[in-house]
């Protein structure tokens, strides 16, 4: 299969890639840009491990090809922190202990990055629902759960960021 | 004063965790995050029959495709590598052996048989298509009853039959005291096929330097030492000639221990086509082929008096251990047997365990390989209360060990101290007032709800000790090693042979080498996984981290914090230290019964090891460093109960958790958080088991649970929110007081949520004994009753 040049706009930059049309957005955010925050967990759609901002919206990126993404704007867990402070949800999950091996942990952050911001004051239940999209194997979900509903109330206190 | 003099203030403390900055941020390094120039890419192609035999091998069309570097397949890697040969001295265990890939034939689908290697994972995926293998499919054993029956099919063709460990065991004289019981009780448990599933598939990188004859071998592996001793072994390589780097692991619950047949294979290509060879297996090639656990059948027997007195136990085990063993076959079930009885009072105990090849893929131990030993006692007791109508705490209680009755050695030989199984039930029927439940279960009936409590006691074997290696028959040892150096600028490294997936070592060995030394947690950095760097330990297995590795660190510490004392003591013109301890970031001294400041800093001691060696007391090395080795006592228990309250839905069969609270008591703890995260997770795993997960074959040996839609790893909707009491008595033989813990978790949910739909069951007179408890199994239990 030949290779041709992709654009792409990744965390506010255009990037230029040579790939073939059949390469995943997972595999070119890893392989070509170097932003492997993003992790691979099943290729099938399931875990959520993959999970990347396309417009605002949670998107698995190992169910779309990166040839799909123009016009597009994709972000990344690289660009949650800013200036190395770590945003409300990151915080809050460092200090409820809402991670272990972390691999799952920056598809949660994406998904709820864009849920609090269209759901500002969810319930416990709400939050579960919505984290069920993302697979983690060792936390038992309890501390990310609250994590998520201490975030949720520090962005109702002090705004996004 | 003792006390006094290590004040601790950081033992126990919940800190948050030093390595989630790089986690929470994108910044983790996990294998596949590892950039190597010039790597090439694996694809492995793999039976599609359970059982066949290999007539052919044309790999000349995926040679001649695109970007294609090698194809290979075992007439090349069994060359460049030596066979695994699983033959410990053992009674009753069948010495065994494999090459790396199969030649003759495959034994279960999935077995790896070629490996292709090309400049991207996309076209080393197409070449594995054009591989072609004539196979001749053979019949195929799919369990393990139709595997011991006479005649079966040989999954491996050295062996007399695929009863490849049989063991058996008498304690006391179970025979008479069956002969003497009022009633005999019989119960069965079948537990299934279920896999680790870390969100992180398994991988590897390996870097061959062809001029120093050195290879880089990177592969998030729990047991870094272990891994490069098997690697130099099948490579032909002196251990020198190996690094392994174990980078952060997105998982490992125990399927990233042994030396895998692909991690071999790619190493060894990258040795021989002097070219970086990498691999990433996907999720497919994960469920289908990596590594099974559990899969076991049990019946017991259980001889009581009328008033519920346990006079005499029995069991018979059979475990389905799949084609392959990359671990002796009565590991995993030998342990079961070995702590079945549990919290209570019994020395007239007979087991027999035997173990099956069949063809699926092979067992290895995944957190808790013990697991199901909780469920079969605890649902044993149910049993008999059902049995004798008596109520199942009261059964519970009367053959429950006291405090006043430890140490105690069990029926096995096993030596349980400083635990508290009775005032963990105590503390949990308090949390969940029992009483009350029966009264609302009443209620509920008589509106049509279906509620059930489950109890589970755990006694959870942890950090098993060189001693419980020599006994069991395995080369092998329980100890750790550790180092700690307080480096010229008086900035604190340390190390030991465990590899972290999520344990939160860097934080929690912190904060117990910092109490030593008396500085902050984040004036010690813990370096893990480069066996160049960390002393050779056994890693991490078994819930042995805190107890094994923090025994050892500590060990360590406090020879570098005697050393720090006698320096400050000549420093300071005192003639000993033992006025003085380190606290604050330097040494304070005893004077009218207060410590206070002497103004000599850690930074300044160490300066003047390194730097002014000849201030130093009369005959003292340079430097400020110790290295130190523990072997913990040969087994070391935790306990807890963990009690469930569930509601079955019997239209729809259906269970949902409506309360689950923890009682454990794990001894001393480096950090409470980390603790309490390990309980969650361990809880989960084992409800995830008991309700959901099951890695299913057809009758014919094919996999029908290949991706995460077939294989129902519980979501955020499934685990309830854990309520957890904690107990701390500490363990009076460790180093630190503690315990070992991590895997009880997933034995206590196993056990209290199977007993608790048997609670909800009761009224209609059926019970459960297969997991997974799904909504059709307990449908169908309900609708066949009669």
């Amino acid at each position: 299969m030949s290779k041709s040049l992709l654009r792409l706009r990744v965390n506010g930059e255009t990037h230029e890639v040579l790939a073939e049309p059949r390469k995943l957005l997972s595999d070119v955010l890893r392989e070509d840009l170097h932003l492997t925050g993003t992790h691979v967990g099943c290729e099938h759609g399931v875990c959520g491990a993959c999970t990347v901002l396309v417009d605002g919206r949670p998107a698995r990126s190992c169910l779309i090809f990166a040839v799909q993404m123009a016009r597009h704007e994709v972000t990344t867990i690289e660009v949650v922190a800013q200036s190395g402070r770590l945003a409300h949800l990151q915080q809050a999950l460092h200090e409820t202990h809402g991670l272990q091996c972390g691999f799952c942990t920056p598809g949660i952050i994406m998904t709820f990055e864009a849920y609090l911001a269209d759901n500002p004051a969810p319930s416990e239940a709400q939050i579960r629902e919505v984290l069920s999209g993302n697979l983690c194997r060792c936390t038992g979900y309890q501390n990310i759960v609250r994590a998520v509903l201490a975030a949720a109330a520090r962005r109702r206190a002090e705004g996004p960021a | 004063m003792s006390a006094d003099r290590t004040p601790a203030p950081l033992l126990g403390q919940p800190l948050p965790r030093k390595e989630d900055f790089r986690f929470l941020t994108g910044a983790g390094r996990y294998l596949d995050d590892i950039e190597i120039a010039r790597a090439l890419q694996a694809s492995f192609v793999r039976s599609p029959h359970a059982h066949a035999r290999i007539r052919s091998i044309d790999l000349s069309r995926a040679q001649r495709a695109p970007g294609v570097t090698a194809v290979v397949s075992a007439a090349e890697v069994n060359q460049w590598t030596t066979p695994l040969r699983m033959a410990p001295p053992i009674d009753g265990l069948q010495p065994v052996e494999m090459t790396t890939l199969p030649a003759d034939k495959v034994r279960f689908h999935g077995d790896p048989v070629a490996c292709v290697v090309a400049a991207d994972r996309y076209l080393a995926e197409d070449a594995a298509e054009l591989v072609e293998v004539a196979y001749e499919p053979l019949p195929a054993v799919a369990d393990m009853a139709s595997a011991l029956a006479p005649g079966a099919p040989l999954v491996d063709d050295t062996l007399p039959s695929n009863l490849v460990s049989h063991q058996r065991f008498v304690a006391g004289d179970p025979a008479r005291r069956f002969v003497g019981a009022d009633r005999v009780i019989e119960a069965v448990f079948s537990q299934h096929r279920q896999t680790h599933l870390p969100i992180e598939t398994r991988g590897c990188a390996a870097v061959w330097d062809e001029g120093r004859q050195h290879l880089t071998f990177y592969a998030g592996n729990q047991v870094p030492h272990p891994l490069r001793s098997a690697l130099a072994a099948r490579m032909r390589l002196g251990e020198s000639q190996i690094t392994v780097i174990s980078p952060d692991i997105g998982g490992g619950f125990g399927q990233k221990i042994a030396l895998y047949r692909e991690e071999l294979t790619v190493a060894a290509l990258a040795r021989a086509l002097k070219r970086p060879v990498r691999w990433r297996e996907d999720r497919l090639e994960n469920i289908l082929a990596a590594s099974h656990a559990r899969e076991d059948f049990v019946k017991v027997r259980a001889a009581v008096t009328k008033a519920g007195g346990l006079l005499a136990l029995e069991m018979e085990l059979v475990e389905d251990f799949g084609a392959y063993c990359f671990y002796p076959a009565n590991y995993l079930a030998r342990v079961v047997a070995m702590i079945l009885t549990g919290p209570y009072k019994l020395q007239d105990y007979a087991f027999e365990v035997k173990i099956a090849l069949t063809n699926k893929c092979g067992n290895g131990p995944m957190r808790a390989p013990m697991a199901i030993a909780s469920w079969v006692m605890e649902g044993t007791m149910d049993a008999i209360a059902r049995e004798l109508g008596l109520d199942p705490v009261d059964l519970r209680k009367r053959n429950m060990l006291r405090a006043s009755e430890l140490p105690y050695v069990t029926a096995t030989g096993q030596r349980l101290e400083d635990i508290t199984p009775y005032e963990t039930l105590e503390r949990g029927l308090a949390a969940v007032d029992y009483p009350e439940f029966r009264r609302r279960q009443t209620a509920a009936r008589t509106e049509g709800r279906h509620i059930g409590l489950g109890i589970c006691s755990v006694v959870e074997s942890t950090t098993y000790g060189s001693a419980f290696y020599k006994a069991a028959g395995i080369l092998g040892s329980g100890h750790e090693a550790a180092w700690v150096k307080v480096e010229p600028s008086g900035a604190v490294n340390a190390s030991l042979g465990l590899m972290a997936s999520g344990q939160g070592y860097e934080t929690a060995f912190a904060q117990l080498v910092a109490d030593v030394l008396g500085v902050g947690a984040g004036d010690v950095s813990i370096h893990l996984g480069n066996t160049d760097i960390a002393p050779y330990g056994m890693g991490s297995r078994g819930a042995r981290g805190g107890t094994a590795g923090g025994g050892a660190l500590r060990l360590a510490a406090d020879d570098v914090a005697a050393k720090i004392l006698h320096i400050a003591a000549k420093l300071l013109n005192l003639n000993a230290p033992d006025q003085l301890r380190l606290s604050g970031g330097g040494v304070e001294r005893l004077t009218g019964g207060a410590w206070s400041t002497t103004g000599l800093t850690l930074t300044a001691i160490a300066r003047t090891a390194y730097l002014d060696p000849l201030a130093l007391p009369p005959g003292m090395e340079p430097g400020l460093e110790a290295h130190r080795a523990y072997d913990p006592p040969p087994m070391t228990f935790s306990n807890a109960t963990h009690l469930c309250e569930i509601e079955l839905d019997p239209a729809t069969g259906a269970v949902r958790i409506l309360r689950y609270v923890i009682v454990e008591d794990c001894g001393t703890v480096l950090n409470a958080a980390i603790v309490e995260g390990q309980q969650h997770g361990a809880t989960a795993l084992g409800i995830g088991g008991a309700l959901y997960e099951h890695i299913v074959y057809d009758a014919t040996g094919q996999l029908l649970s290949g991706t995460l839609a077939d294989y129902l790893v519980p979501t955020a909707c499934e685990i309830p929110n854990f309520e957890i009491i904690a107990l701390n008595t500490p363990n009076r033989q460790t180093v630190t007081g503690s315990k070992g813990m991590a895997e009880g978790g997933v034995m206590g949910g196993i056990g209290a949520v199977c007993n608790a739909v048997n609670d909800a069951l009761a009224p209609f007179g059926v019970t459960a004994t297969r997991q997974p408890f799904s909504p059709d199994y307990l449908r169908s239990l309900l609708r066949d009753r009669r």
